[in-house]
């Protein structure tokens, strides 16, 4: 008995030994994870889009490396689908883009020059292939394309997935970008009533088969270089029609083809119809994707086995993961850039721009019965709903933001003031445009304006909403606020933090007075930025209830030109109107960064691909 | 089993129908507190989509009568269908059955540490009541108790991973998952340490036990204060009844009235906890699933509740709700075995 006791007892003082040794050695270690690193060793690297990433400075100890044959991305994101024609996030996009192909691809780094694919050449109007002022445009297809379904790529095939996703046409996805320039219009259902309002004679025609040829008729006259980057991304991918009628997609035909119009859930939700450089091995929903060489390629099998793709959350787990060598290429936030600058082993990539645009929108007529504009008129309490409708309220708005604040604080320097609303990096984009800088002498001169003097006398009320998490959306709204407050002690913001959900209700309904948020470029034209910046019927520009009818005029003016130098004149001419009537004030063109285990080779940079093409990668120390 | 058994627990699984019915009813009614806007927002994950939200309110029927959405998803409930989750962009069932696994790997190994680490430290902490022990098991309990788990585990991390590279995060390593997922191995329930030994596949299992250490230390670190406190407190209460005194009196050894006596009784509520613990391990622990990545049903609740993916939160109270009622008819059942003086019927 007193054996047992004893046992007991230091089995029990053990314990409890172990347990405070742990905690204490555990507050020191979170102590020394929180705080900033202290090695000199710098290993970073700066490019230009259209130079390669150069070799680091110093790598004093060149590690194992890990998974030699297999790269490791951590990531946030999971795609939604790898259904080409309902897919459009970029999770599912970088899925998609290394599974399937498309007839023409970008070249490496170029957002406008193109390299053939499904397509065996890239059509032009010297090699005949483009006709009719550029109304038809023919695709000769690549012979002996295999697919990862055992198939060969066809005319048929190419067919098949234009149309296909053209039936499919879901709330929501991408495939307005291909109808506008084939059909002539933006949806297949009408807006109000959900009626389809085309014909399959209309789908049909659009794209035909003439022998070995793909031929596409366009509905209205469109851009060229547009019209190719649209074809270049994976709304265009081309799908096994085999494999694709077989796991349930719309069979091809005429009969119920409205059946397929719209459906509530993918068609090819996990499957890989696809002939690209992978193959899907497997989807773990919440997890990570896998993707598995296809050796049969026809450009020859890509350098790596696998390519996986994991769903890490936590920020402190993938960065273990990437410190330890388990993850190649990682996500890293902002917030956390400095946790690993110098860090051994890590190549980082800084500079790189990013085709997406935050901008601050003005709401001209905001619902009445908003709960975000106090008293809901001019008396000191609130704002009326028609109070940004005063061009110098708006100038005013614009002038007091501080522009090199926003960068330091939101963005760590790493971003920059842009006109708008077309990024740096697109063509026509007007480096001379005059923007609006910093200047409170201006906004209170505006201020006095408004309303014949009555805001400056009277003062006013508004709540500032931002969705939460949102760190660079918050800083703007703050800076907004202090730099009004301080021209007049009767100006008034609150500012509001509240789910995406609740943002987004209340944006849609016009409650919001102004409303801060960002377009990431579907294709890389200034058409994909002003239509929704500056058009009555634009994706912001309808809820802020702007409409200008000689704007709206240039920007259909715009998609629908041809002659380059035309189009300059028209987006120069929109850019300055923007800047003159300002609808909203773009806030920053931000510089993104990549971060890679220096064993990582080949990688290069294009701003409007969805991820990471793995097929140019390997791995290995040079 | 006798017929009174067997009557009481057909009548228990016949109250799980209304009870689970009325569980959906009350989790439909709160989600329909939001706006259908919000509830479109699931389907709206960039702001270049957002311009098609009556579309998708028109298209989901979020602005339906709730008594009519909630008639379409108890309809394709009674078919077996759980509904789309749009969070995970897959089937509910499908999710549920694929993420159960992971949770349950890690309940199976961390509550049975949980329970016997708690039932001894506490049968210690009341046997040496006042003493050292005692004080000390207590503070360490309530501090393994107070400790916010994502701290625990993201420590844990940092020193085993991080500093020594051991212990990685995740199920398994990249050349046992590519094994796993091979045809050379066959997967029978999910459970990799299960379907390893299955398999006779030893380095697959020990792989699995590899990346299950930290998550499960950090789970038993966290919960055994939960069991300990009780076990002690119930320990004490037999311990000063009239019985144990009896029994000393008539002279039984201390180990005997101790293990026999006192200690069977002052189990009683500890099983009550035990089974709650056991069902609430089963149902996720989201915070060691996500540090550890260890995606199971947890991290997918979560993940879908904080989108308003009504589908997915309505499968997964369906799921947790089955669980928590199986938990409580087994103790219930256990009890009649621990204490004779217990009758069910």
């Amino acid at each position: 008995m007193k054996k047992i006791k004893a046992v007991s007892k230091v089995a029990a003082i053990l314990i409890v030994a172990i347990l405070i040794a742990a905690i204490g050695i555990s507050v020191g270690v979170y102590i020394s994870l929180t705080a900033q690193p202290t090695t000199t060793t710098v290993i970073t690297t700066i490019i230009t889009t259209t130079a390669p990433p150069t070799t680091p400075i110093t790598t004093p100890v060149r590690p194992p490396i890990k998974n030699p044959d297999t790269i490791i991305e951590a990531t946030i994101g999971e795609p939604e689908t790898l259904d080409p024609a309902w897919a459009y996030d970029t999770a599912s996009g970088e899925v998609i883009f290394n599974i399937y192909e498309t007839l023409i691809f970008f070249n490496r780094e170029k957002v406008d020059e193109f390299i053939p694919m499904i397509a065996e050449k890239v059509p032009t109007v010297e090699n005949g292939l483009i006709k009719d002022d550029g109304m038809t445009i023919i695709f000769p297809i690549r012979k002996g394309i295999k697919t990862h379904a055992g198939g060969e790529i066809t005319p048929e095939d190419v067919e098949y997935s234009f149309e296909r996703a053209m039936v499919q046409d879901r709330d929501g996805g991408p495939v307005w970008m291909l109808l506008e320039p084939l059909l002539g219009v933006e949806s297949t259902r009408d807006p109000e009533t959900g009626e389809i309002i085309v014909t399959f004679e209309q789908i049909d025609r659009a794209v035909e088969v003439e022998g070995n040829n793909v031929v596409f008729h366009l509905a209205r006259p469109y851009p060229i270089t547009t019209f190719f980057q649209i074809l270049s991304q994976t709304w265009a991918s081309i799908v096994d029609k085999e494999c694709a009628i077989q796991n349930g997609a719309w069979p091809g035909t005429e009969e119920d083809w409205q059946d397929y119009n719209n459906p509530e859930t993918p068609e090819l939700q996990e499957v890989d119809c696809g002939s690209g450089p992978f193959k899907l091995e497997r989807w773990e929903h919440g997890k990570e994707v896998s993707l598995v060489r296809f050796d049969d390629y026809w450009r020859g099998p890509a350098k790596i086995a696998r390519a996986v793709i994991k769903k890490v959350d936590e920020w402190s787990t993938r960065k273990l993961m990437f410190l330890q060598g388990d993850a190649d290429i990682v996500y890293v936030p902002r917030a956390n850039i400095k946790e690993l600058e110098g860090a051994e082993g890590i190549r980082v990539i800084k500079d790189l721009p990013v085709l997406a645009l935050d901008a601050v929108f003005f709401t001209l007529s905001i619902d009445p019965n908003s709960p975000y504009i106090g008293s809901g008129k001019l008396d000191g309490k609130g704002i009326p709903p028609d109070f940004f409708a005063d061009i110098n309220v708006r100038k005013a708005f614009a002038y007091a933001f501080d522009w090199n604040t926003f960068i330091e604080q939101a963005w760590l320097g790493e971003a920059k003031q842009v006109p708008g609303p077309i990024p740096e990096g697109l063509p026509f984009y007007n480096p001379d445009q005059p923007m609006y800088k910093f200047d409170l002498a201006k906004a209170e001169e505006y201020f006095k304006k408004a309303y014949n003097g009555e805001v400056w006398e009277k003062g006013f009320y508004l709540e500032i909403l931002y969705n939460v998490g949102n760190v660079p959306r918050k800083t703007a709204a703050e800076i907004l606020k202090e730099n009004i407050e301080k021209l007049n002690p009767k100006f008034k913001i609150y500012i509001r933090g509240v789910e995406w959900p609740t943002y987004l209700r209340a944006m849609v309904r016009g409650q919001l007075p102004l409303f801060i948020i960002g377009w990431l470029a579907d294709y890389p034209d200034p058409h994909n930025f002003v239509h929704p910046f500056m058009h009555s019927h634009g994706a912001f520009s309808a809820w802020q209830g702007y409409s200008n009818p000689h704007v709206d005029e240039l920007i259909e003016r715009g998609i629908s030109e041809t002659d380059p130098a035309k189009r300059k004149e028209i987006y120069y001419e929109l850019q300055r109107l923007y800047y003159e009537d300002v609808p909203s004030f773009a806030l920053v063109q931000n510089l993104g960064r990549h971060w890679e285990r220096d064993w990582v080779q080949g990688w290069y940079y294009n701003p409007i691909h969805p991820g990471i093409y793995f097929y140019d990668l390997s791995k290995g120390y040079t | 089993m006798s017929s009174n058994l067997r009557t009481y627990i057909a009548r228990r699984l016949i109250l799980l129908v209304p009870t689970l019915i009325g569980m959906t009813v009350l989790v439909f009614a709160i989600t329909q507190l939001f706006d259908p806007i919000e509830r479109a927002a699931l389907y709206i994950t960039e702001p270049r989509q957002a311009r098609f939200v009556k579309e998708i309110i028109a298209k989901y029927g979020l602005d339906r009568p709730v008594y009519i959405q909630y008639f379409n998803w108890i309809t394709q409930v009674i078919q077996g269908n759980l509904g789309w989750s749009q969070s995970l962009h897959m089937k509910v069932l499908d999710a549920l059955v694929t993420r159960f696994p992971a949770t349950a790997e890690l309940a199976i190994y961390s509550t049975p540490l949980i329970i016997l680490f708690g039932i001894y430290l506490g049968k210690l902490s009341a046997i040496k009541r006042n003493t050292v022990i005692d004080h000390a098991s207590r503070v360490v309990a309530i501090i393994g108790w107070s400790l916010p788990s994502f701290w625990l585990g993201i420590v844990l991390l940092a020193i085993f991973y991080g500093g020594m590279g051991v212990f990685p995060p995740g199920r398994l390593s990249e050349w046992a998952e590519a094994l796993v997922r091979s045809g050379e191995f066959k997967l029978y329930t999910g459970l990799y340490t299960i379907d390893a030994l299955i398999n006779l596949n030893f380095s697959v299992f020990l792989d699995a036990i590899y990346h299950l250490v930290l998550p499960v230390i950090t789970l038993t670190t966290i919960n055994v204060a939960l069991i300990m406190r009780v076990m002690r407190s119930s320990m004490l209460e037999q311990l000063n009844k009239m019985y144990i005194t009896a029994a000393r009196a008539r002279g039984l050894d201390e180990k005997t009235v101790i293990d026999r006596h006192a200690t069977r009784n002052a189990l009683i509520p500890v099983i009550t906890l035990s089974g709650l613990l056991a069902a609430g391990m089963l149902s996720g622990v989201v915070i060691t699933e996500t540090v550890f990545e260890f995606k199971g049903v947890g991290y997918f609740a979560a993940h879908a509740a904080t989108q308003l993916d009504i589908p997915a939160v309505l499968g997964f109270a369906l799921f947790a709700g089955i669980l928590f009622i199986l938990a409580n008819l087994i103790v219930d059942i256990l009890y009649a075995y621990i204490d004779p003086r217990i009758r069910l019927g």
